[in-house]
């Protein structure tokens, strides 16, 4: 339970015998559909880091969401393992923030209102007082001032993901879960988002775990960047991003050493798609 | 080929012809009692005439009644049938259990059973309001509880997932969520309980519409007749408009402006 | 986000009460359950005068079986309904597709046609009983009526919801007008004219009790009328069971009809 607190968070002791925040191993999902089954992810090993932020790159239908689905415990594996801070994931992952590719954002409750639910809800335990200042921080910090009274159907596509970003990210999750939250936004809006993104997730440190298509956008906020193959999903590569933090986004694409990152993910990611088979 | 018939149509010529149909309509009506039985036809004026002693007489008593059935009953066919029928739409697992017994129950027209509920309640208005209240139950039941059902689950579980118990997800969501199907079954559900008012009275009541209708049919006094049938013409839109009035307030959030 | 475990190759496995099979014995017992506690109640806690009991309602029922009044009542009922029904969609039909081709008229009468459609049918009883007296022609136009504005809206609706663009194009292509009519026009508006046909069905059934209710001599509406005068809650309720069987069959043939299963009673 988080009680109100500023956005940051003392800087804790990692050592290589504390448990990873997530860890996958040999974790498989097979689905049945149409009488027929479908390898949605092959055995994959994946360990992520507290406070780290990992990008889950690849075509479509590679089973990268299906990992984000398991980590937050919407889904069992079908072989394997999923462990969070060491233990199995079982049932509804409290301790993730899930902003999915689809607009969950309530369409009867304005923006502000949807920003401040999950501060309404008792397990967290927070004041109405405290809430609304939050709200507003919130509100600011994704640039909606002005709308907080909107109802969703008023505001355009850009600006609903906000609302979603900002209802994820106002209760400080242990970890953030986010399946191509950008994907929809016109360029300008998503550098701006994508800066401040990595603010917010590096003030809290934050465990991110980022799924998308676009390559760039992936080495450009993370600190390691994971290559999937096209289904039945499987681990390409992986690769450290050295880049110092804090990334300038709106100029880090144009450093010799990410065009080098961006050219070397490009080609695993392009064989990936030539040797695939179905995608 | 003329274009224009496909054309969207209006303007202020509208109203002006509208204003000509309609008299039209009467001097049709007025020439026709001149040319046939006024007994049966009756006539405009003699319409007026009458809708004006009704005025001047208790058509007020009357529309109480007739009112006051229909909104006793709606309010408590309608709270409880929303209560009912999303608690029992939340449940994934009752929902399926016992659908089609509802949907049976909801096959059973409600009106058609005035006889039987005059006879457990009596002449008065209880009987009328019972039987409102059971058809509006049923009617704000179904589309409460197909509203629960049909609630999206993704909404749900992201608000599981930051940590919702189930009483907060069904306050916060469900309701909600299903606010627009309720809203959609008390729009059926109030022209529906004019029906039921009616019939009841007609059947067997002192005052409301329906009686006055009733005892004017049996005097074959047409002039009433028609009266009455012009004053639940008029009744009933109001009715119907107030329901697109109430859905249009509460679910203002679904207009899309921008 | 996935359903939680849909489709699921692995993962815990189902209760019995959730599978299809237990659902439906669960359902089946539920019925029982409530028609058991009904005989039960009946006669020991409340009086058999106010609710009856299955075992009296069965014996009524084949009481009515064995006379032959069942058949004569659900005759003249399922007939209203009948006649009812085609007169209604018959007049929809025809009216709605004249004024949906003469939208400008449509415009001008429409409040017209709302205002009538607000009365409630059942109003509108007693006049055709004075007009047609007690039998079935009364019925029969009441059910008419009822249906016809249905369809007349649904079918006006789908005329007018058809894409101007869509109708542009055809012109573009050379298309007459009765080409158009036919051709874009109708088609495009069958389906909102069966929706309405369909909906109406329910209607249907309503208005011809309702009108057997207020005033005939046979009829299931009648039924219910005069058994609820002579005091007899068994005879009511059996009525009712009629009535909800009635409806029933009728919702299976409906939908069976539009699987396309059924042989075709509709000239469509």
């Amino acid at each position: 339970m988080r009680t109100d607190s500023a956005l940051q968070r003392p800087p804790s002791a990692t050592n290589a015998s504390a448990p990873a925040r997530i860890e996958l191993r040999g974790a498989a999902k097979r689905f049945a559909a149409h009488g027929a089954e479908i390898q949605a992810l092959s055995a994959i090993d994946l360990s992520v880091q507290p406070h780290e932020f990992v990008a889950l790159v690849g075509p479509s239908g590679c089973g990268k969401s299906t990992v984000l689905n398991l980590v937050a415990g919407l889904l069992n594996p079908s072989e394997g393992a999923v462990l969070y801070s060491g233990k199995p994931v079982a049932g509804l992952n409290r301790s993730v923030g899930y902003m999915t590719q689809k607009d969950t954002v309530l369409p009867w409750r304005t923006a502000e209102s949807n920003v401040g639910i999950a501060l309404e809800l008792k397990c967290r335990r927070v004041t109405a007082q405290a809430r609304k200042d939050r709200v507003a921080r919130m509100i600011d910090l994704v640039g909606l001032n002005g709308f907080e009274k909107h109802f969703p159907a008023e505001l355009s596509g850009g600006m609903r993901k906000r609302v979603a970003l900002a209802r994820t990210l106002i209760y400080e999750p242990e970890t953030l879960l986010m399946d191509e939250p950008f994907g929809a936004l016109d360029a300008q809006l998503k550098l701006l988002m994508q800066d401040q993104l990595q603010t917010l997730t590096q003030m809290a440190r934050m465990t991110v775990l980022f799924v998308t298509h676009d390559l760039a956008e992936a080495i450009a906020l993370a600190d390691r960047v994971v290559v999937f193959s096209p289904r039945p999903g499987r681990i390409r590569t992986v690769r450290t991003v050295d880049l110092p933090r804090p990334r300038d986004i709106f100029n880090v694409r144009f450093s010799t050493a990410f065009a080098r990152l961006h050219e070397e993910l490009w080609n695993e990611l392009k064989d990936g798609i030539a040797l695939g088979t179905n995608v | 080929m003329t274009r224009k018939t496909w054309r969207p149509v209006g303007g202020r010529g509208l109203l002006a012809w509208q204003a000509v149909v309609l008299l039209l309509l009467f001097a049709a009506w007025e020439l026709a009692a001149r040319y046939w039985d006024p007994t049966w036809t009756s006539s405009p004026l003699r319409v007026v005439e009458r809708l004006i002693d009704l005025l001047k007489g208790d058509l007020y008593r009357h529309l109480a009644v007739t009112f006051g059935e229909i909104a006793a009953g709606v309010l408590i066919g309608g709270f409880l049938g929303s209560i009912t029928g999303l608690w029992l739409g939340a449940s994934r697992f009752l929902g399926v259990l016992l659908r089609p017994m509802v949907v049976t129950l909801y096959n059973v027209p409600l009106v058609t059973l005035a006889p039987l509920f005059i006879v457990w309640f009596g002449f008065g208005m209880e009987s009328k309001v019972v039987l409102v209240a059971i058809s509006a139950f049923f009617v704000v039941f179904f589309n409460a509880f197909s509203g629960a059902q049909k609630v999206d689950q993704d909404l749900l579980q992201n608000l599981h997932l930051m940590g919702a118990n189930r009483l907060e997800t069904f306050v916060r969501v469900v309701v909600p969520a299903s606010m627009a199907w309720i809203v959609a079954g008390l729009k059926i559900a109030l022209p529906y309980a004019l029906v039921a008012a009616t019939t009841g009275e007609m059947l067997a009541a002192r005052d409301g519409l329906g009686s006055l209708l009733a005892k004017a049919a049996a005097r074959f006094d047409m002039t009433g007749v028609y009266s009455v049938l012009l004053i639940l013409m008029l009744v009933g839109m109001s009715i119907a408009n107030a329901a697109v009035r109430v859905e249009n307030y509460l679910l203002r959030w679904r207009r899309a402006n921008g | 986000m996935p359903t939680r475990n849909s489709g699921d190759v692995t993962g815990t496995s189902t209760p019995f009460l959730r599978t299809t099979l237990g659902v439906l014995l669960l359902r089946i017992a539920i019925v029982v359950a409530v028609l058991v506690a009904w005989e039960m109640a009946s006669g020991r806690l409340i009086s058999k005068f106010w609710v009856s009991s299955p075992s009296a309602i069965f014996a009524v029922l084949r009481r009515w079986v064995a006379d032959g009044s069942l058949w004569m009542h659900l005759e003249a009922t399922v007939t209203a309904i009948g006649a009812g029904y085609v007169i209604g969609c018959g007049a929809g039909i025809a009216i709605g597709l004249l004024l949906g081709f003469l939208p400008r008229t449509q415009r001008v009468i429409a409040p017209f046609l709302s205002a009538f459609y607000s009365i409630p049918k059942i109003a509108l009883a007693p006049l055709f009983v004075i007009a047609f007296g007690i039998g079935i022609e009364s019925k029969i136009c009441l059910v008419a009526v009822t249906v016809f504005f249905l369809v007349l809206f649904s079918t006006i609706d789908g005329i007018r919801d058809v894409d101007p663009d869509l109708i542009e194009s055809l012109e573009i292509m050379g298309a007459s007008r009765f080409e158009i009519a036919t051709k874009l026009i109708i088609p495009a508006a069958k389906p909102w004219t069966f929706t309405g046909m369909r909906i109406s069905v329910r209607y249907a059934t309503t208005a011809a009790i309702l009108g057997e209710v207020i005033a005939a001599n046979r009829g299931i509406g009648f039924l219910i009328e005069y058994n609820s005068g002579q005091f007899n809650a068994a005879g009511v309720f059996a009525a009712v069971l009629i009535l909800v069987l009635v409806g029933v069959v009728v919702t299976e043939l409906l939908t069976r009809l539009e699987r396309g299963s059924a042989p075709a009673v509709l000239p469509f």
